[in-house]
């Protein structure tokens, strides 16, 4: 009950923070009604989606500190376990998505423990190459469908418990559902203990560690929850795109994009993950549709994107947020 | 007898691996930066190749200078114009300003060149073979790992033989105590992504000879690139040299070797599987490399 409390408790920030943040749910709320296309709302999904994933990603990438950049093989683990759990045995959703997250912890746990021995450099490739091991491995494993990836069975009504839908409203809502349950939680995890052990150890490991902080032992719990919100993320992603291959559940550069967008957004904070996703995403989806789909200028969108990153991480490494908050000292 | 022949041809992609990880090490050593575009800096020295060849109808062989000195260009652009405005900030930000450099380099490719697949298909050695005894080396290859070698051990006199050199060894030992007595960070620092830039150049130039050349080609380099370092030991002139040679080795054998036993489980699907084990296991049981050297 107390924890409940302290996730629903935003006094801590500013009343403009507070105001925004209302205005934007009401906003989340009325969208779909508001008789705009499915274009938009399928970047409003994907917007959600990777809001998600950044926020899961912000708790070791951006409390934590730690470069991880191998998150993709987690929406990997998520996705894959619902389809394969619905092609096999019919199972519905709602008992294959706890499951892939138990498998996504259980994995996290099992590889988090001998990487969270590396630090720096050694870690953030180290968590590239276990990501691509595994992308290898189901590339090339014809029992789950190999590269040529798993369609989903679709049912002929609409149907709850497989969350299969005829109107993307309804993944909308779904969606919307679980970016407030993971942004409540994070409200409650930058406050919790583990939260405030992360950003010490972000800070200065050696004086962590001299408080009795268990450096590691932090590290792979706060891990493992990036990697529950990845797999929850990946779950749906199977039921929503009905159709799954590795190459866009565990490719790296999802793992890329979705430490990008938390990082641009501003590491550390509540909104950085979804300032950069509401910035990213959109900007993503336009640029493929508008300039990808002219002969000759594919890959523009991605030059645009990457200079952006690199004029981040020169000028202001804190991101977006990171420039709001230095422009409001000022102000003061 | 088919190990054996593995093994030499592992060797030879091992002279070149090594050369490829000789940049990144050299760059690490000095400033304590992992350049994710390295694999890109190998890409755009096998485009450089690749024009010149069917624009000018120059040999591979003798374009490889042209590959040299743009990878050096490339290697001090990205120095004085990026990275050295990353080294203000804190190390995450330099891990993502170099993979932003990783992306631009990799779409600014696909923008220019298209995602085709490219590969010379005429020049001096392209296509011909050299048989000796029971083994047939494609000259290609050969060339490659040669020239590497050649490559890497003017580089190993240079930074061990020469008064610059030598300077850039001590900052990379000590970077402060270096700098009081009077080697310039700064300028050490350039030379380094110069070094980093041009062997990789060149070893791009070499690649291309008998490897596709597309916008992506990189990221695979430089994850075999990471394991070399991580093998040698991050940092380490010496160790990389012999990880290269190992990676090689082991990349050639361990297809050979399933098909021996008869498992699809380590066939060629997954030889660069075994590169990203090797990475990890490596650097979880041994962070400080086979030869270890800092720390």
């Amino acid at each position: 009950m107390e924890k409940l409390k302290d996730a629903l408790n935003f006094s801590d920030f500013s009343k403009a923070e507070r105001i925004g943040l209302i205005i934007f749910s009401v906003f989340l709320l009325v969208f779909p009604v508001l008789g705009t296309g499915s274009f938009a709302k399928t970047v409003m999904i994907q917007f959600l989606l990777f809001s998600l994933f950044g926020m899961g990603w912000n708790t070791i990438g951006g409390y934590g500190g730690q470069v991880e950049l191998g998150k993709a093989q987690y929406v990997g683990i998520g996705a894959y376990t619902v389809a394969l759990m619905m092609v096999w045995w019919k199972a519905p959703f709602w008992i294959s998505m706890p499951i892939g997250i138990l498998i996504a912890v259980g994995y996290s746990f099992i590889i988090g423990y001998p990487l969270f021995r590396l630090k720096g450099h050694y870690f953030a490739i180290a968590t590239i190459c276990t990501s691509l091991v595994l992308k290898d491995i189901f590339d090339n494993w014809n029992l789950v469908g190999a590269a040529k990836g798993i369609e989903l069975p679709i049912h002929d009504h609409p149907d709850f418990l497989y969350m299969q839908f005829k109107s993307d409203t309804y993944y909308y809502y779904f969606i919307m559902a679980l970016f407030y349950i993971g942004l409540f939680y994070m409200n409650w995890f930058r406050k919790s203990k583990l939260g405030y052990q992360l950003r010490m150890i972000k800070d200065d490991e050696d004086a962590a560690e001299s408080l009795g902080i268990d450096i590691r032992w932090c590290k792979i719990k706060a891990y493992s929850i990036a990697s529950a919100f990845v797999a929850v993320g990946g779950g749906f992603m199977a039921v929503y795109n009905l159709y799954i291959d590795p190459a866009s559940t565990m490719e790296l550069s999802l793992s890329i994009k979705i430490a990008l967008m938390a990082m641009l957004g501003g590491a550390a904070s509540l909104w950085g993950p979804i300032i950069g996703a509401a910035f990213l995403v959109p900007l993503d989806r336009f640029l493929g549709s508008w300039l990808g789909g002219h002969k000759g200028l594919s890959g523009i969108d991605f030059m645009i994107y990457s200079a952006l990153i690199m004029v981040v991480s020169a000028y202001q490494p804190r991101g977006i947020w990171g420039i709001i908050e230095q422009f409001r000292k000022r102000g003061h | 007898m088919l190990i054996a022949d593995a093994l030499l041809q592992g060797i030879l992609m091992g002279l070149l691996f090594a050369l490829v990880a000789l940049g990144l090490t050299v760059i690490f050593g000095v400033m304590d930066i992992v350049n994710f575009a390295h694999g890109e800096f190998l890409m755009i020295g096998m485009y450089s190749v690749y024009w010149t060849n069917f624009f000018f109808h120059v040999d591979p062989l003798i374009a490889l200078p042209v590959s040299a000195v743009i990878g050096v260009l490339l290697g001090l652009a990205s120095y004085y114009w990026f990275i050295k405005y990353l080294l203000r900030g804190p190390a995450i930000a330099q891990l993502f300003g170099t993979f932003g450099l990783m992306l631009f380099l990799q779409y600014s490719a696909m923008f220019l060149f298209s995602a085709d697949y490219r590969m010379i298909d005429k020049g001096l050695l392209v296509g011909k073979s050299l048989s000796v005894g029971p083994f047939i080396f494609d000259w290609t290859k050969l060339a490659a790992g040669i020239l590497s070698l050649i490559a890497f051990a003017v580089v190993y006199y240079f930074l061990n033989r020469t008064r610059i050199g030598k300077a850039l060894q001590a900052t990379a030992l000590n970077k402060e105590a270096a700098s009081y007595m009077g080697i310039r960070t700064d300028r050490m620092n350039a030379l380094a992504w110069a070094i980093g830039g041009g062997t990789v150049g060149i070893a791009g130039g070499l690649l291309v000879n008998f490897y596709y050349a597309y916008p992506m080609v990189g990221i695979l380099f430089v994850m075999i690139a990471f394991a070399c370092v991580a093998l040698g030991g991050f940092g380490s002139i010496n160790g990389v040299f012999f990880a290269g040679l190992l990676v090689g080795i082991l990349e050639m054998v361990f297809p050979v070797f399933g098909h021996l036993i008869g498992s699809d489980f380590l066939g060629p699907h997954f030889k660069f599987t075994v590169v990203y084990l090797a990475y990890f296991i490596i650097v979880v049981v041994r962070p400080q490399g086979l030869f270890g050297w800092k720390n």
